[in-house]
């Protein structure tokens, strides 16, 4: 479904990311795990369009989208979260999900109709589903942090996608938080057959979901195998899990 | 309108040099623009009331010392420093307190600096327009092929160079411009080794508004000193440092070479629109470059 | 539709206030009606602003442009073209916002303070042009006894003709700002980015918002005209501008009906203190300064905020 090779992006001299490859199949759930630097967060950037590649190719069914604007790779089907929380911070809980919907379906031109009619029941189901029904009225300010990372994949959820893109879902949760947005993201890919994409450095949330997983490290994919496969991966051990930062 | 008619190669060349001095005046008010851009990220409105300011105060101050060439020089050196201690004023008491606020907050208090200075124009110096005249060695006109050059935008012509330099070794050579400089990129690391943002923002904001202030001071012998003086430099600074590059000191000493020139040019070839040629002039530089010709800083 | 927006409270309380502006004429002086003709006009152009300033986010710093361009445009039409009045009055509108998308077209791909800086200098130029093409546009003196239809050219007439276009101007505003256009609109305001990566394209809509801000400028423009009999170059001075976003602020800008009040204070005040003194600037700039330093949301918005969340809900959006 998503095919990344020989991606290369430097800033200033510096390589974020260096002659990385990566392949997603239909249905699958990927991990991308590395040390802080490693170049993910750029990694998801350059694959949602939010930066241009300096060389390499990224094919997203067949197609590549390397360099194209964010709104029309959104369009062809990949939604992303953020990973420090990035929402419409004066619209209200429910208006943040209905800005993805209404731009999905095309209504953005249309100026009389009060918006306040449309697209309500898919946006109150996506909150339904996320968990978050009961906050539809409260501006996103006032969300607790889980909460906004939550919604962060709501808003996501709201450009119905066929691969969804997650940086770091769960980095600040607690515990609980951790548990319910993994069972999230089981859901949403057992009822609506996403893709996902994610990085994350809780390595037990990562082993107990990912189908594969990513390493990376210096911009560069250091493994890309089952879990099992990275799990005794000496060159894991070495770059990340022995590398003295003790991931939790 | 038959334009085009009267172009020679002289009255071409000779407006070339009428365009380079006017650049002087244009680079000179808009790298202080820039320069507050560049660092506190604002695009000072009341720049072309401080420029006003200085154009005024130097023509009160020469004439309270007396005619002669004396007079000339002691407004030309206390009219820009009264400039620069005016903002200084407006900085330390009223503008730093608004720093954590919104840029468009910032703005906005530059353009009620704008409304005050400007009616405190009309209540000190009232509504007419004053003139005066630049020393004798300075005045007339020698001949540039026949046609006649005033001595005045020669030495204007001297004054830029000097100035940019002046510029250039501040930025680079002292302690103070490489710490703004450094602040453009990055304030909170400025600010988190120790150094008082805050008085680097004042420094920069007073060093720029004395460049309005000498940009007045010098382009005061030259044209009628009127209210209304203001605005069109101010529209003028804003055209030279986008096209420039947002910050960029040498951008705006490449802006204001574009503008003065088209300007100048433009004199010649229609005169009733010439003011069209610099608009021209800048659209087509962000057709291909829409964010000015030079890095911005930001 | 107009169910789905307005509660029956709203709703009541407007068509009290209509019919009080209504019988207005009757009682009060012509020199009320006259400045009451002109907070309609100055309120419609400060929300027309508003529409992309507070709901937008766009640094629209030289709106004044399309206000003087749409009553420069009126004005030629019947001086000029002799063109009958109801085309004119028509049209001369969409002519600010076509000026609207050509601007747009050059400064929508710039970001905050670029665009506004770029709209400035640009806005500049027409200006300019308006204020030197003598033969054309009258230059500095502008054009004035302009040929009015007779319906509108009492005072009376012009305050019903105002008061009428301005309340359904700022109906259509209000359904623009809540319909799903506007939406996007404040999504854009909020976070561009997080915008284009649910699959917005920002620049289209912005360049859209732009040219709808300019066509109701330049309807506010034909009203003034109406209301004034002459144009003048002043109209599309970017001082001017400012004091459009000085009115929005004012008023509080999160608010749909602040640049209206914001409007009105500054209208109001400008004639008054303009018996005592001709140093009007001096008192708005120091106005500005106590704003900016006490009161940043604005007359509507400190209200609204005051009065509780719960209640702010009609008005708001």
């Amino acid at each position: 479904m998503l095919r990344i090779e020989a991606l290369t992006k430097s800033f200033d001299g510096f390589m974020a990311v260096n002659n990385a490859r990566l392949t997603v199949d239909q249905g699958e759930v990927v991990a991308v795990i590395g040390p802080n630097g490693a170049g993910k967060t750029t990694l998801f950037h350059l694959i949602t369009g939010q930066l241009a590649p300096d060389s390499g190719s990224i094919r997203f069914q067949e197609k590549e989208i390397a360099a194209k604007a964010p709104h029309k790779i959104c369009r062809m089907g990949i939604a992303r979260s953020y990973q420090v929380v990035n929402l419409f911070s004066r619209l209200s809980v429910f208006e943040n999900v209905q800005v993805a919907v209404l731009a999905r379906r095309g209504k953005t031109f249309n100026l009389l109709r009060p918006s306040r009619t449309i697209a309500v029941d898919e946006t109150n189901q996506i909150l339904e589903s996320v968990g978050l029904g009961g906050k539809a009225d409260r501006v996103c300010g006032m969300l607790s942090h889980g909460e906004q990372k939550v919604l962060e994949i709501a808003i996501a959820l709201g450009s119905r996608p066929e691969m969804l893109i997650l940086d770091e879902p769960t980095a600040g949760m607690s515990p609980e938080e951790t548990a319910q947005t993994l069972a999230l993201m089981k859901r949403l890919v057992a009822e609506f057959e996403l893709t996902i994409l994610f990085c994350e450095h809780d390595m037990a949330m990562v082993f107990s979901i990912a189908d594969r997983i990513m390493v990376m490290q210096q911009g560069q994919t250091l493994v890309e195998d089952t879990p099992e496969a990275v799990r005794s991966n000496l060159l894991v051990q070495e770059a990340y899990l022995g590398g003295g930062a003790a991931p939790c | 309108m038959d334009f085009a008619s009267n172009i020679t190669a002289a009255a071409l060349f000779q407006q070339v040099l009428v365009g380079l001095s006017r650049t002087t005046i244009l680079f000179i008010v808009s790298s202080g623009l820039s320069l507050v851009l560049g660092v506190l990220r604002i695009p000072n409105v009341a720049h072309g009331s401080l420029y006003m300011i200085g154009a005024f105060l130097t023509y009160t101050i020469a004439a309270a010392v007396g005619p002669g060439a004396f007079g000339f020089w002691i407004a030309l050196v206390l009219a820009p420093l009264g400039v620069a201690l005016l903002s200084f004023a407006a900085e330390r008491g009223l503008f730093c307190h608004l720093y954590e606020r919104e840029h468009l907050m910032l703005l906005l208090f530059t353009f009620s600096m704008t409304l005050v200075f400007n009616d405190l124009v009309k209540l000190i110096w009232g509504s007419d327009y004053r003139s005066f005249t630049a020393p004798g060695f300075l005045q007339g006109s020698f001949d540039v092929f026949g046609l006649p050059f005033p001595r005045y935008n020669l030495f204007l012509l001297l004054i830029g160079p000097l100035v940019a330099f002046g510029l250039w070794f501040l930025t680079n050579r002292t302690k103070i411009g490489k710490i703004a400089r450094a602040a453009a990129v990055d304030r909170e690391m400025v600010g988190a080794v120790g150094i008082n943002v805050s008085w680097i923002f004042a420094a920069t904001f007073v060093i720029g508004c004395y460049l309005a202030g000498l940009g007045g001071a010098l382009v005061a012998p030259t044209q009628n000193i009127t209210q209304g003086m203001d605005h069109t430099i101010i529209i003028e600074a804003f055209l030279i440092v986008i096209i420039g590059g947002l910050g960029n000191i040498w951008g705006a000493l490449l802006g204001a070479l574009i503008f003065g020139l088209t300007d100048s040019l433009g004199i010649l070839i229609w005169p009733q629109f010439a003011i069209v040629f610099p608009y021209v002039a800048v659209v087509i530089v962000l057709l291909f470059r829409p964010k000015g010709l030079l890095k911005s800083t930001w | 539709m107009i169910r789905a927006l307005f509660s029956a409270k709203t709703l009541l309380v407007a068509a009290l206030l209509l019919a009080a502006l209504i019988l207005a004429p009757q009682v009060l002086p012509r020199f009320y009606i006259y400045l009451m003709a002109l907070v309609f006009v100055t309120g419609l152009l400060a929300t027309s602003l508003n529409m992309v300033l507070g709901f937008g986010g766009m640094y629209q710093f030289h709106h004044a442009v399309f206000y003087g361009f749409g009553a420069y445009a009126l004005t030629l039409l019947l001086t000029k073209a002799g063109m009958p009045p109801v085309f004119a009055y028509l049209l001369a509108p969409c002519c600010s916002a076509a000026l609207g998308l050509l601007l747009g077209l050059i400064t929508v791909r710039l970001t905050k303070l670029y665009f506004g800086m770029l709209q400035i200098s640009l806005g500049s130029l027409v200006w300019a042009l308006a204020y030197r093409w003598y033969s054309f546009t009258g230059g500095d003196d502008g054009i004035h006894g302009i040929p009015l239809p007779d319906v509108v050219y009492s005072s009376t007439g012009a305050y019903y003709f105002s008061l009428a276009v301005c309340s359904v101007s700022l109906l259509v505003m209000y359904l623009i700002v809540n319909s799903p256009f506007g939406r996007i609109f404040q999504g854009i305001r909020d976070n561009p980015e997080r915008c284009r990566a649910v699959g917005v394209d920002v620049h289209r809509h912005q360049l859209a918002g732009q040219a709808i801000a300019a066509f109701f400028a330049g309807v506010a423009g034909t009203l003034f005209v109406t209301v004034e009999g002459s144009v003048f170059p002043e109209l599309m001075f970017w001082t001017l501008s400012l004091e459009l976003i000085i009115m929005c602020l004012l008023g509080g800008w999160f608010v749909f009906l602040g640049p209206m009040l914001g409007a009105a204070i500054i209208v109001v005040l400008r004639t008054f203190v303009g018996i005592y003194t001709e140093y009007w600037t001096l008192v708005l700039g120091v106005v500005l300064m106590l704003l900016i330093f006490f009161l940043p949301e604005g007359v509507l918005g400190f209200a609204l905020r005051k009065a509780g969340p719960a209640q702010a809900d009609p008005a708001k959006e």
